[in-house]
Protein backbone atom coordinates (compact mmCIF):
# COMPACT_ATOMS: atom_id res chain seq x y z
CA UNK A 1 0.00 0.00 0.00
CA UNK A 2 2.69 2.46 1.09
CA UNK A 3 4.89 1.35 -1.82
CA UNK A 4 2.12 1.85 -4.36
CA UNK A 5 1.33 5.26 -2.93
CA UNK A 6 5.00 6.17 -3.07
CA UNK A 7 5.28 5.26 -6.75
CA UNK A 8 2.12 7.19 -7.59
CA UNK A 9 3.40 10.25 -5.73
CA UNK A 10 6.88 9.93 -7.21
CA UNK A 11 5.38 9.76 -10.70
CA UNK A 12 3.28 12.79 -9.84
CA UNK A 13 6.34 14.70 -8.63
CA UNK A 14 8.22 13.94 -11.82
CA UNK A 15 5.28 14.67 -14.10
CA UNK A 16 4.69 18.02 -12.43
CA UNK A 17 8.42 18.74 -12.58
CA UNK A 18 8.32 18.11 -16.32
CA UNK A 19 5.33 20.43 -16.49
CA UNK A 20 7.40 23.23 -14.94
CA UNK A 21 9.87 23.27 -17.83
CA UNK A 22 7.50 22.38 -20.67
CA UNK A 23 4.54 24.67 -19.89
CA UNK A 24 4.08 27.51 -22.36
CA UNK A 25 2.65 29.93 -19.84
CA UNK A 26 4.70 30.96 -16.80
CA UNK A 27 1.62 30.69 -14.61
CA UNK A 28 1.24 27.02 -15.46
CA UNK A 29 4.92 26.48 -14.65
CA UNK A 30 4.30 27.85 -11.18
CA UNK A 31 1.21 25.69 -10.74
CA UNK A 32 3.14 22.61 -11.87
CA UNK A 33 5.86 23.43 -9.35
CA UNK A 34 3.15 23.71 -6.74
CA UNK A 35 1.86 20.25 -7.67
CA UNK A 36 5.37 18.87 -7.53
CA UNK A 37 5.91 20.34 -4.05
CA UNK A 38 2.62 18.85 -2.91
CA UNK A 39 3.55 15.36 -4.07
CA UNK A 40 6.97 15.70 -2.46
CA UNK A 41 5.37 16.80 0.78
CA UNK A 42 3.06 13.78 0.65
CA UNK A 43 6.12 11.55 0.20
CA UNK A 44 7.67 13.11 3.32
CA UNK A 45 4.43 12.40 5.15
CA UNK A 46 4.51 8.82 3.93
CA UNK A 47 8.02 8.39 5.33
CA UNK A 48 6.91 9.74 8.71
CA UNK A 49 8.43 13.19 8.45
CA UNK A 50 5.34 15.15 9.45
CA UNK A 51 7.26 18.26 10.43
CA UNK A 52 9.19 18.39 7.17
CA UNK A 53 5.98 17.89 5.16
CA UNK A 54 4.14 20.71 6.95
CA UNK A 55 7.12 23.05 6.71
CA UNK A 56 7.46 22.31 3.01
CA UNK A 57 3.84 23.29 2.44
CA UNK A 58 4.03 26.31 4.72
CA UNK A 59 7.22 27.80 3.31
CA UNK A 60 7.12 26.86 -0.35
CA UNK A 61 3.44 26.47 -1.21
CA UNK A 62 2.18 29.06 1.27
CA UNK A 63 4.68 31.85 0.78
CA UNK A 64 7.26 31.47 -1.98
CA UNK A 65 4.88 30.28 -4.69
CA UNK A 66 2.47 33.10 -3.85
CA UNK A 67 5.36 35.50 -4.38
CA UNK A 68 6.13 33.89 -7.76
CA UNK A 69 2.49 34.23 -8.78
CA UNK A 70 2.55 37.86 -7.66
CA UNK A 71 5.53 38.64 -9.89
CA UNK A 72 4.03 36.83 -12.87
CA UNK A 73 0.72 38.63 -12.47
CA UNK A 74 2.43 41.97 -11.87
CA UNK A 75 4.31 41.67 -15.16
CA UNK A 76 1.18 40.07 -16.65
CA UNK A 77 3.28 37.50 -18.49
CA UNK A 78 1.20 35.77 -21.11
CA UNK A 79 3.56 33.34 -22.77
CA UNK A 80 7.22 32.76 -23.46
CA UNK A 81 7.56 35.51 -26.05
CA UNK A 82 6.62 38.15 -23.50
CA UNK A 83 8.95 36.57 -20.98
CA UNK A 84 11.81 37.02 -23.44
CA UNK A 85 10.91 40.64 -23.85
CA UNK A 86 10.96 41.18 -20.12
CA UNK A 87 14.07 39.24 -19.24
CA UNK A 88 16.09 39.74 -22.41
CA UNK A 89 17.01 36.09 -22.73
CA UNK A 90 15.34 32.78 -23.43
CA UNK A 91 15.89 29.37 -21.90
CA UNK A 92 14.45 27.44 -24.82
CA UNK A 93 16.21 25.11 -27.23
CA UNK A 94 19.89 24.41 -26.86
CA UNK A 95 20.41 26.62 -23.84
CA UNK A 96 17.55 24.87 -22.03
CA UNK A 97 19.07 21.49 -22.88
CA UNK A 98 22.46 22.54 -21.51
CA UNK A 99 20.91 23.99 -18.34
CA UNK A 100 18.80 20.87 -17.84
CA UNK A 101 21.74 18.53 -18.41
CA UNK A 102 23.89 20.52 -15.96
CA UNK A 103 21.16 20.45 -13.30
CA UNK A 104 20.63 16.72 -13.87
CA UNK A 105 24.32 15.87 -13.60
CA UNK A 106 24.69 18.03 -10.49
CA UNK A 107 21.72 16.22 -8.96
CA UNK A 108 23.20 12.83 -9.86
CA UNK A 109 26.54 13.83 -8.31
CA UNK A 110 24.67 14.82 -5.16
CA UNK A 111 22.70 11.58 -4.98
CA UNK A 112 25.73 9.39 -5.66
CA UNK A 113 27.82 11.38 -3.19
CA UNK A 114 25.17 11.02 -0.53
CA UNK A 115 24.96 7.31 -1.29
CA UNK A 116 28.71 6.85 -0.78
CA UNK A 117 28.95 8.92 2.37
CA UNK A 118 25.99 7.42 4.22
CA UNK A 119 25.09 3.75 3.89
CA UNK A 120 21.50 3.12 2.81
CA UNK A 121 20.36 1.36 5.99
CA UNK A 122 17.41 2.46 8.04
CA UNK A 123 18.63 4.33 11.07
CA UNK A 124 16.76 2.82 14.03
CA UNK A 125 16.46 6.21 15.73
CA UNK A 126 14.81 7.70 12.65
CA UNK A 127 12.63 4.74 11.81
CA UNK A 128 9.43 6.70 12.44
CA UNK A 129 10.93 9.91 11.09
CA UNK A 130 12.58 12.80 12.88
CA UNK A 131 9.35 13.93 14.42
CA UNK A 132 10.76 14.63 17.84
CA UNK A 133 10.98 18.39 17.46
CA UNK A 134 13.13 18.82 20.55
CA UNK A 135 15.73 16.43 19.15
CA UNK A 136 15.54 18.11 15.75
CA UNK A 137 15.99 21.57 17.28
CA UNK A 138 18.84 20.40 19.50
CA UNK A 139 20.71 18.89 16.56
CA UNK A 140 20.00 21.89 14.35
CA UNK A 141 21.20 24.45 16.87
CA UNK A 142 24.21 22.54 18.25
CA UNK A 143 25.84 20.14 15.82
CA UNK A 144 24.63 21.84 12.65
CA UNK A 145 24.58 25.39 14.02
CA UNK A 146 27.42 26.53 11.76
CA UNK A 147 25.96 25.26 8.43
CA UNK A 148 22.55 26.55 9.52
CA UNK A 149 23.88 30.04 10.19
CA UNK A 150 25.98 29.92 7.02
CA UNK A 151 22.88 29.14 4.97
CA UNK A 152 20.98 32.05 6.48
CA UNK A 153 23.98 34.32 5.87
CA UNK A 154 24.00 33.18 2.25
CA UNK A 155 20.33 34.09 1.92
CA UNK A 156 20.98 37.48 3.48
CA UNK A 157 23.87 38.09 1.09
CA UNK A 158 21.64 37.12 -1.85
CA UNK A 159 18.94 39.49 -0.68
CA UNK A 160 21.38 42.40 -0.34
CA UNK A 161 22.86 41.57 -3.74
CA UNK A 162 19.48 41.56 -5.41
CA UNK A 163 18.51 44.86 -3.81
CA UNK A 164 21.81 46.42 -4.90
CA UNK A 165 21.35 45.21 -8.48
CA UNK A 166 17.75 46.37 -8.63
CA UNK A 167 18.63 49.79 -7.22
CA UNK A 168 21.50 50.28 -9.66
CA UNK A 169 19.23 49.40 -12.57
CA UNK A 170 16.69 51.94 -11.46
CA UNK A 171 19.26 54.73 -11.08
CA UNK A 172 20.65 54.10 -14.58
CA UNK A 173 17.11 53.96 -15.96
CA UNK A 174 16.31 57.27 -14.39
CA UNK A 175 19.58 58.69 -15.70
CA UNK A 176 18.88 57.48 -19.25
CA UNK A 177 15.42 59.03 -19.30
CA UNK A 178 15.65 62.18 -17.25
CA UNK A 179 12.16 63.16 -16.20
CA UNK A 180 11.42 66.73 -15.45
CA UNK A 181 9.02 67.24 -12.62
CA UNK A 182 5.58 68.26 -13.93
CA UNK A 183 4.89 71.90 -13.19
CA UNK A 184 2.70 72.30 -10.18
CA UNK A 185 -0.71 73.59 -11.08
CA UNK A 186 -2.06 73.51 -7.55
CA UNK A 187 -1.15 77.11 -6.86
CA UNK A 188 -2.76 78.30 -10.09
CA UNK A 189 -6.04 76.52 -9.56
CA UNK A 190 -6.11 77.70 -5.99
CA UNK A 191 -5.49 81.22 -7.17
CA UNK B 1 -20.25 0.86 18.22
CA UNK B 2 -17.35 0.30 15.79
CA UNK B 3 -14.57 2.86 15.77
CA UNK B 4 -15.00 4.00 12.12
CA UNK B 5 -18.59 4.94 12.96
CA UNK B 6 -17.35 7.11 15.82
CA UNK B 7 -15.01 8.87 13.40
CA UNK B 8 -17.84 9.30 10.93
CA UNK B 9 -20.04 10.87 13.60
CA UNK B 10 -17.29 13.32 14.53
CA UNK B 11 -16.62 14.25 10.90
CA UNK B 12 -20.32 14.79 10.16
CA UNK B 13 -20.81 16.79 13.36
CA UNK B 14 -17.82 19.08 12.86
CA UNK B 15 -18.27 19.64 9.12
CA UNK B 16 -22.02 20.00 9.46
CA UNK B 17 -21.33 22.57 12.15
CA UNK B 18 -18.83 24.41 9.96
CA UNK B 19 -21.22 24.66 7.00
CA UNK B 20 -24.02 25.76 9.34
CA UNK B 21 -21.80 28.47 10.82
CA UNK B 22 -20.84 29.62 7.30
CA UNK B 23 -24.51 29.80 6.28
CA UNK B 24 -25.41 31.59 9.50
CA UNK B 25 -22.59 34.06 8.89
CA UNK B 26 -24.04 35.00 5.51
CA UNK B 27 -27.24 35.98 7.32
CA UNK B 28 -25.43 37.51 10.29
CA UNK B 29 -23.39 39.71 7.97
CA UNK B 30 -26.56 41.35 6.69
CA UNK B 31 -28.35 41.37 10.02
CA UNK B 32 -25.41 42.94 11.87
CA UNK B 33 -24.84 45.50 9.13
CA UNK B 34 -28.54 46.41 9.27
CA UNK B 35 -28.38 46.64 13.04
CA UNK B 36 -25.32 48.89 12.96
CA UNK B 37 -26.82 51.09 10.25
CA UNK B 38 -30.21 51.31 11.99
CA UNK B 39 -32.04 49.22 9.39
CA UNK B 40 -34.12 46.03 9.67
CA UNK B 41 -32.17 43.73 7.35
CA UNK B 42 -33.56 40.56 5.73
CA UNK B 43 -36.90 39.74 7.37
CA UNK B 44 -39.08 38.25 4.61
CA UNK B 45 -37.97 34.61 4.43
CA UNK B 46 -38.92 32.75 7.58
CA UNK B 47 -39.18 34.23 11.05
CA UNK B 48 -36.64 37.05 11.56
CA UNK B 49 -35.25 36.22 8.11
CA UNK B 50 -33.76 32.98 9.40
CA UNK B 51 -34.38 31.04 6.20
CA UNK B 52 -32.58 33.63 4.07
CA UNK B 53 -29.43 31.45 3.61
CA UNK B 54 -31.64 28.63 2.26
CA UNK B 55 -33.32 31.01 -0.16
CA UNK B 56 -29.89 32.29 -1.23
CA UNK B 57 -28.67 28.74 -1.81
CA UNK B 58 -31.66 27.91 -4.01
CA UNK B 59 -31.16 31.14 -5.94
CA UNK B 60 -27.46 30.43 -6.47
CA UNK B 61 -28.18 26.95 -7.82
CA UNK B 62 -30.73 28.20 -10.34
CA UNK B 63 -28.74 31.19 -11.57
CA UNK B 64 -27.10 31.08 -14.98
CA UNK B 65 -23.44 30.19 -14.92
CA UNK B 66 -21.37 32.61 -16.95
CA UNK B 67 -17.80 32.00 -18.03
CA UNK B 68 -16.18 35.01 -19.74
CA UNK B 69 -15.04 34.36 -23.29
CA UNK B 70 -11.37 35.18 -22.78
CA UNK B 71 -11.16 33.36 -19.47
CA UNK B 72 -8.90 30.41 -18.84
CA UNK B 73 -11.53 27.68 -18.65
CA UNK B 74 -9.72 25.21 -16.39
CA UNK B 75 -8.44 27.66 -13.82
CA UNK B 76 -11.67 29.65 -13.85
CA UNK B 77 -13.56 26.53 -12.76
CA UNK B 78 -10.83 25.33 -10.39
CA UNK B 79 -10.40 28.60 -8.47
CA UNK B 80 -13.62 28.55 -6.38
CA UNK B 81 -12.86 24.97 -5.31
CA UNK B 82 -9.31 25.91 -4.34
CA UNK B 83 -10.74 28.75 -2.30
CA UNK B 84 -13.28 26.66 -0.38
CA UNK B 85 -11.44 23.40 0.31
CA UNK B 86 -8.33 24.48 2.30
CA UNK B 87 -10.17 26.19 5.18
CA UNK B 88 -12.44 23.14 5.43
CA UNK B 89 -9.40 20.87 5.69
CA UNK B 90 -7.81 23.15 8.28
CA UNK B 91 -10.75 22.80 10.66
CA UNK B 92 -9.94 19.09 11.09
CA UNK B 93 -7.36 19.68 13.82
CA UNK B 94 -9.18 22.30 15.89
CA UNK B 95 -9.66 20.91 19.43
CA UNK B 96 -13.25 21.96 20.18
CA UNK B 97 -13.50 20.21 23.54
CA UNK B 98 -11.72 17.66 25.70
CA UNK B 99 -12.64 14.00 26.02
CA UNK B 100 -16.07 12.89 24.87
CA UNK B 101 -17.70 9.48 25.12
CA UNK B 102 -19.40 8.47 21.85
CA UNK B 103 -21.05 5.03 21.88
CA UNK B 104 -18.68 3.70 24.56
CA UNK B 105 -15.50 5.09 22.95
CA UNK B 106 -13.70 7.83 24.81
CA UNK B 107 -12.36 10.19 22.18
CA UNK B 108 -11.39 13.83 21.79
CA UNK B 109 -13.70 16.28 20.04
CA UNK B 110 -11.52 17.01 17.04
CA UNK B 111 -11.23 15.04 13.82
CA UNK B 112 -7.46 14.55 14.09
CA UNK B 113 -4.91 15.13 16.83
CA UNK B 114 -1.54 15.82 15.23
CA UNK B 115 1.75 16.58 16.98
CA UNK B 116 2.24 19.47 14.59
CA UNK B 117 -1.35 20.65 14.28
CA UNK B 118 -0.30 24.31 14.55
CA UNK B 119 1.89 23.97 11.47
CA UNK B 120 -0.77 21.92 9.69
CA UNK B 121 -3.52 24.44 10.20
CA UNK B 122 -1.36 27.39 9.08
CA UNK B 123 0.11 25.51 6.11
CA UNK B 124 -3.22 24.20 4.81
CA UNK B 125 -5.23 27.29 5.70
CA UNK B 126 -2.74 29.48 3.86
CA UNK B 127 -3.41 27.68 0.59
CA UNK B 128 -6.88 29.22 0.33
CA UNK B 129 -5.28 32.31 -1.19
CA UNK B 130 -4.60 30.39 -4.42
CA UNK B 131 -8.31 30.38 -5.15
CA UNK B 132 -8.43 34.16 -4.94
CA UNK B 133 -5.26 34.68 -6.97
CA UNK B 134 -6.14 32.19 -9.71
CA UNK B 135 -9.74 33.36 -9.82
CA UNK B 136 -8.50 36.89 -10.35
CA UNK B 137 -6.01 35.89 -13.00
CA UNK B 138 -8.14 33.45 -15.00
CA UNK B 139 -11.12 35.82 -15.34
CA UNK B 140 -9.26 37.85 -17.96
CA UNK B 141 -10.59 41.08 -16.54
CA UNK B 142 -8.47 43.97 -15.31
CA UNK B 143 -10.49 44.39 -12.14
CA UNK B 144 -10.16 40.72 -11.27
CA UNK B 145 -6.44 40.73 -12.05
CA UNK B 146 -5.87 43.73 -9.78
CA UNK B 147 -7.87 42.02 -7.04
CA UNK B 148 -5.82 38.84 -7.30
CA UNK B 149 -2.59 40.84 -7.41
CA UNK B 150 -3.50 42.72 -4.27
CA UNK B 151 -4.54 39.51 -2.51
CA UNK B 152 -1.18 37.86 -3.17
CA UNK B 153 0.86 40.89 -2.02
CA UNK B 154 -1.26 41.24 1.08
CA UNK B 155 -1.04 37.55 1.89
CA UNK B 156 2.76 37.46 1.68
CA UNK B 157 3.04 40.60 3.84
CA UNK B 158 0.76 39.57 6.67
CA UNK B 159 1.61 35.86 6.79
CA UNK B 160 4.90 36.83 8.46
CA UNK B 161 3.29 38.75 11.31
CA UNK B 162 0.73 36.00 11.73
CA UNK B 163 3.38 33.29 12.02
CA UNK B 164 5.57 35.34 14.36
CA UNK B 165 2.67 35.99 16.73
CA UNK B 166 1.86 32.27 16.70
CA UNK B 167 5.52 31.61 17.43
CA UNK B 168 5.19 33.51 20.72
CA UNK B 169 2.41 31.14 21.78
CA UNK B 170 4.42 28.12 20.63
CA UNK B 171 7.45 29.29 22.61
CA UNK B 172 5.31 29.89 25.70
CA UNK B 173 3.67 26.46 25.52
CA UNK B 174 6.69 24.61 24.18
CA UNK B 175 4.61 22.56 21.76
CA UNK B 176 3.10 22.65 18.28
CA UNK B 177 0.09 20.56 19.31
CA UNK B 178 -3.08 22.68 19.48
CA UNK B 179 -4.61 20.40 22.14
CA UNK B 180 -1.48 20.71 24.24
CA UNK B 181 -1.59 24.50 23.86
CA UNK B 182 -5.19 24.47 25.11
CA UNK B 183 -4.37 22.19 28.05
CA UNK B 184 -1.49 24.49 28.93
CA UNK B 185 -3.94 27.33 29.51
CA UNK B 186 -6.18 25.45 31.96
CA UNK B 187 -6.70 26.82 35.47
CA UNK B 188 -7.17 30.48 36.43
CA UNK B 189 -7.97 33.02 33.73
CA UNK B 190 -4.40 34.36 34.01
CA UNK B 191 -3.17 31.11 32.47
CA UNK B 192 -4.59 32.24 29.12
CA UNK B 193 -1.87 33.29 26.74
CA UNK B 194 -3.43 36.72 26.25
CA UNK B 195 -2.56 37.41 29.90
CA UNK B 196 1.06 36.22 29.56
CA UNK B 197 2.40 39.69 30.28
CA UNK B 198 4.07 41.54 28.67
CA UNK B 199 4.21 39.65 25.36
CA UNK B 200 0.79 37.96 25.31
CA UNK B 201 -1.44 40.99 24.62
CA UNK B 202 0.91 42.26 21.90
CA UNK B 203 0.95 38.88 20.15
CA UNK B 204 -2.84 38.70 20.48
CA UNK B 205 -3.31 42.10 18.89
CA UNK B 206 -0.90 41.32 16.04
CA UNK B 207 -2.60 37.97 15.45
CA UNK B 208 -6.09 39.45 15.29
CA UNK B 209 -5.00 42.21 12.88
CA UNK B 210 -3.20 39.66 10.72
CA UNK B 211 -6.27 37.39 10.61
CA UNK B 212 -8.29 40.25 9.16
CA UNK B 213 -5.69 40.67 6.42
CA UNK B 214 -5.33 36.92 5.83
CA UNK B 215 -9.05 36.40 5.34
CA UNK B 216 -9.31 39.48 3.09
CA UNK B 217 -11.80 41.05 5.44
CA UNK B 218 -12.52 44.68 6.02
CA UNK B 219 -10.58 46.99 6.65
CA UNK B 220 -8.13 45.02 4.49
CA UNK B 221 -10.52 43.69 1.82
CA UNK B 222 -8.46 45.00 -1.09
CA UNK B 223 -9.03 41.87 -3.13
CA UNK B 224 -12.69 42.87 -3.47
CA UNK B 225 -12.75 46.59 -2.73
CA UNK B 226 -16.10 47.39 -4.35
CA UNK B 227 -15.62 51.14 -4.88
CA UNK B 228 -12.36 50.64 -6.80
CA UNK B 229 -12.52 47.20 -8.43
CA UNK B 230 -16.26 46.50 -9.00
CA UNK B 231 -16.10 43.12 -7.25
CA UNK B 232 -12.37 42.48 -7.29
CA UNK B 233 -11.31 38.90 -7.87
CA UNK B 234 -14.89 37.61 -8.15
CA UNK B 235 -16.16 40.27 -10.58
CA UNK B 236 -16.74 37.70 -13.34
CA UNK B 237 -18.16 34.95 -11.15
CA UNK B 238 -21.82 34.07 -10.84
CA UNK B 239 -24.10 31.38 -9.38
CA UNK B 240 -22.59 28.56 -7.28
CA UNK B 241 -19.00 29.48 -8.16
CA UNK B 242 -19.54 32.87 -6.57
CA UNK B 243 -21.17 31.17 -3.58
CA UNK B 244 -18.15 28.88 -3.18
CA UNK B 245 -15.85 31.90 -2.81
CA UNK B 246 -18.05 33.15 -0.03
CA UNK B 247 -18.26 29.73 1.58
CA UNK B 248 -14.46 29.69 1.54
CA UNK B 249 -14.25 33.16 3.06
CA UNK B 250 -16.67 32.35 5.87
CA UNK B 251 -14.96 29.02 6.58
CA UNK B 252 -11.59 30.79 6.70
CA UNK B 253 -13.03 33.33 9.12
CA UNK B 254 -14.38 30.50 11.29
CA UNK B 255 -10.99 28.77 11.31
CA UNK B 256 -9.26 32.03 12.25
CA UNK B 257 -11.78 32.69 15.03
CA UNK B 258 -11.16 29.13 16.32
CA UNK B 259 -7.39 29.69 16.20
CA UNK B 260 -7.61 32.98 18.10
CA UNK B 261 -9.62 31.17 20.75
CA UNK B 262 -7.17 28.28 20.93
CA UNK B 263 -3.98 30.33 20.92
CA UNK B 264 -4.92 33.18 23.23
CA UNK B 265 -8.20 32.53 25.07
CA UNK B 266 -7.57 29.02 26.37
CA UNK B 267 -9.76 27.16 23.84
CA UNK B 268 -12.67 25.49 25.63
CA UNK B 269 -11.21 26.05 29.09
CA UNK B 270 -13.52 27.61 31.66
CA UNK B 271 -11.45 29.72 34.11
CA UNK B 272 -10.93 28.13 37.54
CA UNK B 273 -12.84 25.00 36.44
CA UNK B 274 -10.23 22.76 34.78
CA UNK B 275 -12.36 19.62 34.44
CA UNK B 276 -15.71 20.97 33.35
CA UNK B 277 -18.05 18.61 31.44
CA UNK B 278 -17.38 18.54 27.70
CA UNK B 279 -20.69 20.09 26.72
CA UNK B 280 -19.89 23.19 28.79
CA UNK B 281 -16.38 23.27 27.33
CA UNK B 282 -17.81 23.10 23.82
CA UNK B 283 -20.29 25.88 24.60
CA UNK B 284 -17.49 27.97 26.04
CA UNK B 285 -15.36 27.38 22.93
CA UNK B 286 -18.21 28.22 20.58
CA UNK B 287 -19.11 31.42 22.42
CA UNK B 288 -15.50 32.64 22.30
CA UNK B 289 -15.40 31.71 18.61
CA UNK B 290 -18.73 33.48 18.09
CA UNK B 291 -17.36 36.64 19.63
CA UNK B 292 -14.46 36.74 17.16
CA UNK B 293 -16.81 36.03 14.25
CA UNK B 294 -18.91 38.95 15.45
CA UNK B 295 -15.76 41.06 15.68
CA UNK B 296 -15.16 40.46 11.94
CA UNK B 297 -18.62 41.88 11.19
CA UNK B 298 -18.42 44.64 13.75
CA UNK B 299 -15.14 45.93 12.31
CA UNK B 300 -16.40 45.64 8.75
CA UNK B 301 -19.38 47.89 9.32
CA UNK B 302 -17.58 50.34 11.61
CA UNK B 303 -14.13 51.11 10.24
CA UNK B 304 -13.27 52.72 6.88
CA UNK B 305 -11.05 50.84 4.45
CA UNK B 306 -7.28 51.43 4.45
CA UNK B 307 -5.42 52.65 1.38
CA UNK B 308 -3.26 49.97 -0.24
CA UNK B 309 0.06 51.70 0.51
CA UNK B 310 -1.10 52.15 4.11
CA UNK B 311 -1.76 48.42 4.27
CA UNK B 312 1.75 47.64 3.06
CA UNK B 313 3.32 50.21 5.40
CA UNK B 314 1.40 48.80 8.36
CA UNK B 315 2.38 45.23 7.50
CA UNK B 316 6.08 45.73 6.82
CA UNK B 317 7.06 48.81 8.84
CA UNK B 318 4.91 48.48 11.94
CA UNK B 319 3.65 44.96 12.51
CA UNK B 320 6.67 42.97 11.36
CA UNK B 321 9.27 44.79 13.53
CA UNK B 322 6.98 44.62 16.56
CA UNK B 323 6.34 40.92 15.93
CA UNK B 324 10.06 40.12 15.63
CA UNK B 325 10.90 42.13 18.77
CA UNK B 326 8.06 40.36 20.56
CA UNK B 327 9.51 36.94 19.74
CA UNK B 328 12.95 38.03 21.00
CA UNK B 329 11.51 39.40 24.24
CA UNK B 330 9.54 36.19 24.75
CA UNK B 331 12.65 34.08 24.31
CA UNK B 332 14.69 36.29 26.63
CA UNK B 333 12.03 36.34 29.35
CA UNK B 334 11.52 32.60 29.06
CA UNK B 335 15.21 31.89 29.53
CA UNK B 336 15.23 34.25 32.55
CA UNK B 337 12.40 32.21 34.11
CA UNK B 338 9.80 35.01 33.92
CA UNK B 339 6.90 32.70 32.98
CA UNK B 340 7.64 30.03 35.60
Amino acid sequence: MADTLFYILAAGTLACGMGVVTARMPLFSVLSLLGSLFCLSAIYLLSGFQFLAATQLLVYAGAIMVLFLFVIMLLNLGDEAELQGHLGFSLSGKKGLIAGATALSLGLVGVVGAGYSTPFVANPAYERGVDDLNALATVLFSRYALPFEAASLLLLATMIGVITLAKRQRTTDAGAHPQSAPPSTDGETAA
Amino acid sequence: MPLPLVWLIKVVLIYGGLITVAAAMSLAERKVSAWIQWRVGPNRVGPWGLLQPVADGVKFIFKEELVPEGANQTLFRLAPILSAVPPMLAVAVIPFAGEVSIGGHVTTLSIADLDISTLYVVAIGGLGIYGVILGGWSSNSKYSLLGGLRASAQMVSYELSLLLSILVVVVLSGTLDLRQIVNDQAGPIFAWNIFALPVGPIAFLLFVIATFAETNRHPFDFAECEPELVGGFHTEYSSMKFALFFLGEYCAMTVMACLTTVFFLGGGNIPWWPDAPWLLELTCFLSKMGFFLFLFLWVRWTLPRFRFDQLMALGWKVMLPIAIANVFVTGALLSLGWFA
